[in-house]
């Protein structure tokens, strides 16, 4: 028989698919746990699967993969805590939608995203692998330096009000970064002497102290509500929470955009899905002709966050299968699981195992289905949360946070970063500094040291291949067009202000004098 | 107090894996020992990396073939970070009393310490056993012209300097492999590091660097699409790729390898490291390691508690003595 129709009569047997449905549910749960990344989930999953067969091996660990991601949405919309780092863009829009009564909605929105965006990928991993992982493989330290450094432009579009306190948030953030190993030399910085800060701060516990712990400080000083939320899920809310044709039409285009900007980043090696979502934000804020309700619980934020680290999921397959180099840890943990099954994964996988890579398309496929039908089911049950009274509720986020800081590297350190960050969460929004900015900053410095210096180890300390390379240029010519644009955008809306505030002085002078 | 939740996680893990081969500790009767040692807790084995990988592998490949030799759970503890040091560090002063082993012998143990400043040494373990040698093979992009060490060798002494190599990171294995064979072949080259090997890998094939150390099971993938020229190995021939020829078969005194196997910490009784090492060794000549291990597609390589400290050092004093020669930090 053909493999393709091989592989689709494997997922037939019960077993494969009551594997396929546990590991999505189980990958859920996981993923919106925050803390509890996927790629634990992965891993530790890896020696079950041992003794499977292949197909049985693959489906269990790509149905963990997939929605485990969806899952981080879940808590960033509920409880402000991202449940895994990709969903931290999420909480932006999904948290104040949650707060007005929209958590529905927003966790609908979530839904209907991830399930795109993970096809968008599919689709290209499907049709396009061999041709864009060749693509990717052209990028250099050189591209990868220019592309970072290009996206340091969004913390402008993150900053919110104020340029200048957003200023001051990312430059915490590029200072926290480069505690640890320096990455060429390996000579440690501002660790003083531990061997704990070795590999620096890592963004989980960073990111569950900002928002979590933050949050919980917040309700701490209101002292803790008693009673049940007044978010009612009852009929007036039903109508409320549903997604409008309008809605959709608006977010149609963005998580077009959303998905390829995903996409593209899980394609390149070591940048990763949170970039990616928060990349996907800007681009969805600074393209949107009324970017005012941005932060303040849009549904496109929500849509453009989760379609496009679900995008990324997808696509990291691409240089997995086709150059038998994992695009990131959970890829790399998933070629170590073929490897026991027997196949040895590398660039001839499509001629010596095609069963295998259609068995890959299918659960990638297939999981991203079941996730769409169990989370329209969930997703109800889950908004109530929202109801336990915050007295209950904050307590066992708190726990949560605590057990997730920890397990992630089983380092003692990594509790005291979350509760410092969640003091700095604190102290940022009671003094109006966004969050945003540090945390993007944090998360790109490190890979834009490493190729940066990459890139200058090579030219032998000259900046000249900065200079003739086209990507660069290209990246350079867009950043210089995008400030001139919002330059000029910003000139037509002070000038309309202004307009506005003269007509509204004018009419209250011609009131003033018929009075 | 370490891991709770980790270990809780491991444990359930282990329990699993021990079901799944048809193992029960609860059941097994442990061979009767005669030195008069027994342990009475669990014993952790302390891995210095994530769940999931090489390193990972070994540990619980070990731990689930030995678990019906002891008489307590053997659990595996991930303690990542520092390139391994962290988890080095933790064993070497944890209590020499037999209950904590280490997987040690790649880069934590041989390369960095002789690289930087770490909190541990070398001598502050003793060997167990060794379970498994992994070869490293150097590769180069196909189509570069450098098909050979020869050619390599040649292209570096008449343009000194210019070709670049990637490592999986600054102070590890494959970095120090490459410093050795710069000396011994009397040649300069750059070190380009990157976070782990598959970026160094991809590196390689987009043309950013010219050389780069792969596993023979990497290597056999991309030799056989074309990808790559395996142009030696830093040890003995591996036999997934028997035609590539060793370094030191050219004539360069290089013999390293990514080494994983047990060590204690150096103060542990003699009666401990015996009753360990017997059973580690009967364990590495059951029937289930060698499936396990087939399947894992790990090259076991036993050595004794003290073959396997010799290796180590061994490797350890080459690659100081091919550091002292450089200019710090390089």
């Amino acid at each position: 028989m053909d493999p393709l129709l091989l592989a689709l009569w494997g997922f037939t047997t019960p077993a494969v698919f009551l594997t396929l449905l546990g590991s999505v549910v189980i990958g859920l749960v996981i993923g919106a746990i925050p803390g509890l990344s996927v790629n634990i989930a992965v891993a530790l999953a890896v020696p079950l699967t041992i003794f499977m067969p292949t197909e049985q091996a693959l489906v269990m660990l790509i149905g963990l993969y997939g929605s485990g991601i969806f899952g981080g949405s879940i808590s960033a919309i509920l409880l402000n805590a991202p449940g895994t780092p990709a969903s931290a863009a999420t909480i932006f829009d999904g948290f104040p939608m949650a707060r007005a009564g929209l958590a529905t909605k927003a966790l609908r929105i979530s839904l209907v995203a991830s399930v795109f965006g993970s096809v968008f990928s599919i689709a290209l991993l499907v049709m396009l692998a061999p041709q864009l992982a060749q693509f990717a493989l052209r990028f250099g330290p050189v591209e990868i330096a220019s592309l970072l450094f290009f996206t340091f432009l969004i913390i402008g579009v993150l900053s919110g009000g104020s340029l200048m306190k957003g200023l001051l948030s990312a430059s915490i953030g590029m200072a926290l970064a480069t505690i640890g190993s320096d990455p060429m030399l390996g000579i440690p910085r501002f660790t003083f002497g531990s061997t704990s800060l070795m590999d620096g701060l890592t963004y989980v516990p960073l990111l569950v102290g900002l928002f979590a712990l933050a949050e919980i400080i917040e309700e701490a000083t209101k002292g803790f509500s008693k009673t049940a939320q007044k978010v009612e899920l009852a009929a007036e809310d039903r109508a409320a929470n549903r997604i409008t044709r309008t809605e959709l039409k608006m977010m149609g285009v963005p998580m077009l955009r959303a998905s390829a900007i995903g996409s593209a980043i899980g394609i390149l090696p070591g940048i990763g899905a949170t970039i990616a979502s928060f990349l996907a934000y800007a681009d969805a804020k600074r393209s949107a002709k009324d970017a005012s309700r941005f932060g303040k619980g849009d549904v496109r934020g929500v849509a453009v966050s989760e379609s496009s680290n679900n995008a990324v999921v997808g696509a990291t397959f691409i240089p997995t299968l086709a150059l038998g180099i994992p695009g990131d840890a959970v890829t790399a943990i998933l070629l170590g699981a073929l490897v026991l099954q027997g196949v040895t994964p590398g660039p001839l996988i499509f001629m010596t195992a095609p069963g295998i890579v259609y068995t890959i398309y299918f659960a990638l496929l297939l999981s991203t289905i079941l996730m769409g039908v169990i989370g329209y089911f969930a997703v109800r049950p889950l908004a109530m949360t929202l109801r336990i009274p915050k007295i209950y509720l904050m307590p066992c986020v708190a726990l949560v946070c605590v057990a997730g800081s920890y397990v992630a590297r089983n380092n003692i350190v990594d509790l005291f970063v979350m509760i410092g960050a969640g003091v700095l969460g604190f102290v940022f929004n009671r003094t109006g500094v966004p969050v945003a900015p540090l945390l993007i900053t944090f998360i790109i410095t490190p890979p834009f040291e490493e190729a940066l210096r990459q890139a200058l180890t090579r030219s032998q300390g000259s900046f000249a291949p900065f200079l003739t390379n086209p990507v660069t240029i290209g990246l350079a010519l867009v950043a210089i067009l995008l400030v001139l644009l919002s330059a000029r955008r910003e000139r037509a809306l002070a000038a309309r202000a202004s307009a506005e505030k003269a007509a509204d002085d004018g009419d209250a002078k011609a009131s003033e004098g018929r009075a | 107090m370490t891991s709770t939740r980790r270990t809780v996680l491991s444990t359930a893990l282990g329990l699993g894996l021990a079901a799944a081969t048809g193992l029960s500790f609860g059941l097994s009767a442990a061979p009767a020992s005669a030195q008069g040692w027994e342990p009475t807790r669990p014993i952790q084995i302390v891995v210095g990396f994530a769940p999931g990988g090489g390193t990972d592998q070994t540990a619980r490949l070990i731990a689930s073939a030995a678990q019906e030799l002891f008489p307590v759970p053997l659990v595996v503890v991930n303690r990542p970070g520092a390139s391994g040091t962290l988890a080095a560090e933790i064993v070497a002063n944890a209590d020499p009393d037999g209950h904590t082993l280490l997987v040690g012998g790649g880069s934590e143990s041989t390369s960095v310490p002789n690289h930087m400043e770490t909190n541990y040494s070398l001598d502050q373990f003793r060997g167990v056993a060794r379970v498994n040698r992994e070869h490293m093979v150097i590769v180069t992009k196909a189509g570069s012209g450098l098909d050979s060490v020869e050619a390599v060798v040649e292209h570096a002494k008449e343009n000194p300097g210019d070709l670049a190599y990637a490592s999986s990171g600054p102070a590890g294995i494959l970095h120090s492999a490459f410093l050795v064979f710069e000396k011994e072949a009397g040649i300069e080259m750059q070190h380009v590091p990157y976070q782990g090997g598959a970026p160094a890998l991809a590196a390689l094939l987009g043309g950013h660097v010219d050389l780069a150390i792969i596993t023979p099971g990497d290597a056999m993938a991309q030799m056989e699409a074309g990808n790559v020229n395996a142009i030696a190995t830093t040890s003995d021939r591996a036999p997934q790729i028997p035609d590539v020829p060793s370094l030191s078969e050219l004539g360069y005194d290089v013999n390293l390898e990514n080494m994983k196997g047990l060590v204690a910490p150096a103060a542990t009784p003699d009666e401990a490291i015996a009753y360990l090492q017997e059973r580690f060794e009967q364990a590495m000549q059951s029937e289930t390691f060698a499936t396990l291990a087939e399947r894992a597609n790990i090259q076991p390589g036993y050595l004794s508690g003290q073959e396997f400290e010799q290796a180590m050092s061994d490797m350890s004093a080459a690659i100081r003595e091919a550091i002292g020669e450089r200019p710090e930090g390089n």
